[in-house]
């Protein structure tokens, strides 16, 4: 029998390679990131002078506050728009559809997933336009006279989104409700409840953990990309990641790009704390 | 009572799977655009944009590109990520609540950061861009996935079998490769295959680190950048068309052969 | 088994990085994206047996930012706008062209700009393709008339019919031009007053986009109306939308330029001036002022003879005296109002 110290070492040396690339590649970044969004790019050159100016005068321009602002709004409105329209779906697949067919019908869910993610975004441009083939079934229908302009609007940015987060949200769910054991059920129904109660009172709570780990992964996809504004949003407002974007490729100013990056990544290490320790409390 | 609420659950069913496949429908109908322009009124059909789309040598060696990028980044992230996870479930390591922790953290952060972050560091110590470095980044973002998938899947069931290995006398690595691993095969597919499905989608790290040899992703963005037509719809379209064959290919080989094993098991 | 696929990965790996630098020969170039159109490259690479590696940018803060991201050598070929010449050659990014071997004389003489391209005797770069920064409009919804004055950029009866481009440099330069300052001579009290006007265009103005965006707007119906667009948005899409015309107001318009020239730390400077003499050669020209990027005016008045009377009617080809009279080039700002001026940008873009 080998020696403890022995097996841990070899226990090591499965799992250093993947923390040598995490340190290499990630960690080690992050630490050059601290450190340009303490330096200055004054005029074409960098200033090696550490401050904390750059985080000074992000609180001090308004229109980067208002990025910030932007993208939480945005982010809030598309995790609860998406929850709301993702669960019935996620719930019918997994409820109302006999078995046979439920496989197809959540890939069925999901498969514009696999359109490419940048022509995602473009495909909706060309829905939405004030020309395209929505506004004219609309008008056709009689259900609006004018055209809605919807494209280069918050509205276009958050369809955008929601497209989206409805599939992988319903994903998520669909595979927490299948989890669930019928037992559940049947001794809710032996307790004498409809089934609109037990949803309520059994399903419901034993799936949000699920819903809340889907809402997080949400938060984070959302509220770091870049394209889906970019394509959809018209330029009318800006988010975060389009501020962090135009410091990076207008004026090479990795300084002021480095310090919004890091005030997204504490926005976003809040909401992580923040949905663990809800978890926890949920848990206990 | 009954009635009205089936007609309800269609009606939902009708409306969300008709957001859902909306952008698709316009998409693909708009390659077969005759004209310059995707929108109403629709005048094809005609071939002319998917004859573009592969007589253009930048975006057919885009999607090369994107391919030998997504094969081999997940082929990486899916070696660094099974090692991790072997490691952490047959051996007691002091501290691994936070290496795994370091491990799996860049899940909780944004592409975007990640990518600059690299941006940065591969400016200060000299090394160009190239599609090597959008790997590198690939892995990043895909290593800790690959592990999470593998490691959940590790359960002491599969200890008695390596133990009886061990005991015909296999060494570690013997166990490892030729007995851990194909107990895990369906994971470990599973997880590069997805692996695959991110870096082949992934654009703001490629569009970063990137320079002359780009991934589609990034091609296709510059595409759009460059003049309004179908071309775009036309290769939006081939992609999803190659998507969807491999995912039916994998849901009805490898995931149903799978689901029988363990039912046999 | 696993090891022999590792090793044959890690091989394909250093292959497809060692790829670069054997076979034929390469050139890196930074360029706007007409010159990306394989209509106009392949016939020097085929004719040169090189391949030219292109990498497309819009603005020069943009193409000065890869060019920090790079290593030096990296680069061969630059195109820049005209008027940021004596900027980058300030910092060293440019070498000296040989007169003798570009067709300087051919060139049309108001758009040679020696005052930019010429620095302590040395000739550094060239004109190659210039245009106009003006208003852009769809005949069939909007009154022509209200084009002539450039007021029209915040007019409220166009409320959401006006898409805005989105470059800082030009834009700030028509609307000095309409508070009656010389686009050459902005300064930074001047500022207050032009924010004050970019917000009211904001504020009227359904979107703001780059290039194509813009073009897709105007050409889909979106808007009517395109402030910063010109011959280079429209030019190219008249064969399908004759509705689509351009105007120079009353007040005049903003003129960019395009130069190009060859890097100072270029490892191949005898190829990236054969390529810088294919763009000028009336062959090239004609090919890019009719790149399917977007079209312009060539900079050599022989290339007229490689292009056919649609397609110089389409550039305006007979009416460029009085365009060229009656604009003004981009802002040249410093370095610290240039800051300035982006930071206005951002905030216009949030308003």
């Amino acid at each position: 029998m080998p020696s403890e110290a022995a097996r841990r070492r070899k226990g090591w040396a499965f799992v250093v390679p993947a923390l040598l690339w995490t340190l290499a590649f990630f960690i080690i970044p992050f630490v050059v990131m601290v450190m340009y969004s303490l330096w200055q790019r004054t005029g074409t050159s960098l200033v090696k002078a550490w401050n904390f100016d750059n985080y000074a005068s992000f609180f001090e321009k308004s229109h980067f506050v208002a990025g910030l602002i932007n993208s939480l709004e945005i982010t809030a409105l598309v995790t609860v728009i998406s929850i709301v329209l993702a669960y019935p779906l996620a719930w019918i697949i997994a409820e109302r559809i006999s078995p046979r067919w439920q496989r197809l019908a959540l890939l069925l869910a999901i498969l514009p997933f696999w359109t490419s993610y940048v022509v995602r975004s473009y495909a909706w441009l060309l829905v939405l336009s004030k020309n395209g083939y929505l506004n004219q079934t609309l008008i056709s229908l009689k259900v609006i006279d004018t055209p809605l302009e919807i494209a280069a609007t918050r509205v276009a940015t958050v369809t955008g989104f929601v497209h989206f987060f409805v599939m992988l949200l319903t994903l998520t769910i669909y595979a927490n409700l299948v989890q669930l054991s019928p037992n559940y059920r049947r001794a809710a129904a032996d307790l004498g409840a409809n089934g609109f109660q037990t949803f309520w009172h059994v399903i419901l709570p034993l799936t949000i953990p699920g819903v809340m780990v889907g809402a997080f992964l949400t938060f984070v996809l959302c509220i770091g990309d870049y394209i889906t504004p970019q394509i959809l949003g018209g330029n009318n407002e800006l988010v975060l990641p389009q501020i962090i974007m135009l410091q990076i490729t207008r004026r090479a100013d990795f300084p002021t790009a480095a310090a919004l990056s890091i005030i997204l990544m504490v926005v976003i290490s809040i909401a992580y704390i923040a949905c663990a320790r809800w978890l926890k409390m949920e848990r206990t | 009572m009954h009635r009205l609420r089936s007609i309800g659950v269609i009606s939902y069913l009708l409306l969300v799977y008709g957001f859902i496949f909306l952008p698709v429908v316009t998409l693909v109908l708009f390659s077969f655009q005759e004209g310059r322009f995707p929108i109403p009124p629709f005048n094809g059909p005609s071939l002319k944009w998917y004859q573009a789309v592969f007589s253009d040598s930048k975006l057919t060696s885009a999607l090369f590109n994107s391919l030998v990028v997504a094969l081999l980044s997940s082929l990486v992230a899916c070696f660094l990520g099974f090692l991790a996870a072997y490691g952490f479930a047959r051996y007691r390591l002091p501290g691994a609540g936070p290496i795994k922790a370091a491990i799996t953290a860049p899940l909780t952060v944004s592409y975007l950061i990640i990518g600059f972050g690299l941006l940065v560091t591969f400016n200060m110590i000299g090394v160009s861009r190239s599609l090597l470095t959008v790997g590198v980044g690939h892995v990043v973002i895909n290593t800790p996935l690959c592990f999470a998938i593998i490691y959940a899947s590790m359960g002491d069931h599969q200890l008695n079998i390596e133990r009886a290995a061990r005991d015909l006398g296999a060494n570690d690595w013997q166990v490892m490769l030729r007995v851990t691993a194909p107990m895990l095969l369906p994971s470990i597919i599973a997880a590069y295959f997805l692996s695959v499905t991110f870096s082949w989608d992934e654009f703001i790290i490629a569009f970063l680190l990137s320079r002359f040899d780009v991934t589609l992703p990034v091609e296709i963005w510059s595409l759009l950048r460059s003049g309004l037509n179908p071309k775009t719809n036309a290769v939006g379209s081939v992609v999803f068309l190659i998507s969807v064959v491999i995912v039916l290919l994998l849901e009805f080989t490898i995931f149903r052969r799978g689901a029988l094993s363990d039912r046999k098991s | 088994m696993h090891k022999s696929t590792i090793t044959s990965a890690i091989a394909l790996v250093i292959s497809m990085t060692a790829q670069t630098g054997h076979a034929q020969e390469e050139i890196n170039a930074l360029v706007w994206c007409d010159h990306t159109d394989p209509e106009f490259v392949q016939p020097f690479e085929q004719a040169n047996n090189v391949k030219v590696n292109l990498k497309d940018y819009e603005g020069t803060g943009t193409a000065l930012s890869i060019i920090e991201q790079s290593q030096p050598g990296d680069w061969d070929v630059f195109v820049v706008d005209g008027v940021d010449v004596p900027r980058v050659v300030e910092a060293g990014l440019l070498a000296p062209l040989p007169e003798d071997g570009l067709p300087t004389a051919d060139l049309f003489p108001e758009i040679i700009m020696p005052e930019t391209h010429v620095i302590d005797g040395k000739t550094y770069a060239i004109t190659e393709k210039f245009g106009y920064n003006t208003i852009s409009y769809n005949k069939n919804t909007v009154d022509a008339a209200d084009m002539q004055d450039i007021s029209v950029m915040w007019n409220e009866k166009y409320k959401g019919k006006i898409a805005l481009y989105d470059y800082y440099l030009p834009m700030i330069g028509l609307v000095a031009i309409s508070l009656g300052i010389d686009t050459a001579n902005i300064q930074e009290s001047d500022l207050p007053a032009i924010k004050e006007k970019l917000f009211a265009m904001k504020a009227v103005a359904k979107q703001v986009g780059e290039v194509v965006s813009s073009q897709t707007a105007i050409a889909t119906g979106e808007v009517d109306i395109l402030v910063g667009g010109g011959e280079w948005v429209t030019a190219g899409l008249t064969g399908e939308l004759p509705h689509l015309d351009w105007i120079i107001p009353d007040q005049g318009a903003v003129r960019w330029s395009q130069s190009v020239g060859v890097f100072a730390d270029s490892k191949k400077p005898d190829l990236a001036l054969k390529f810088v003499q294919y763009i000028l050669s009336p062959e090239g020209q004609a090919r890019l002022a009719t790149s399917s990027c977007y079209w312009a005016m060539p900079a050599n008045s022989k290339a007229g003879d490689h292009l056919n009377d649609q397609q110089k009617a389409a550039l305006r080809w007979d009416d460029q005296k009085g365009y060229l009279a009656n604009s003004q080039l981009y802002p040249v700002p410093s370095a610290e109002l240039d800051a300035k001026m982006q930071d206005i940008w951002t905030e216009f873009l949030q308003q």
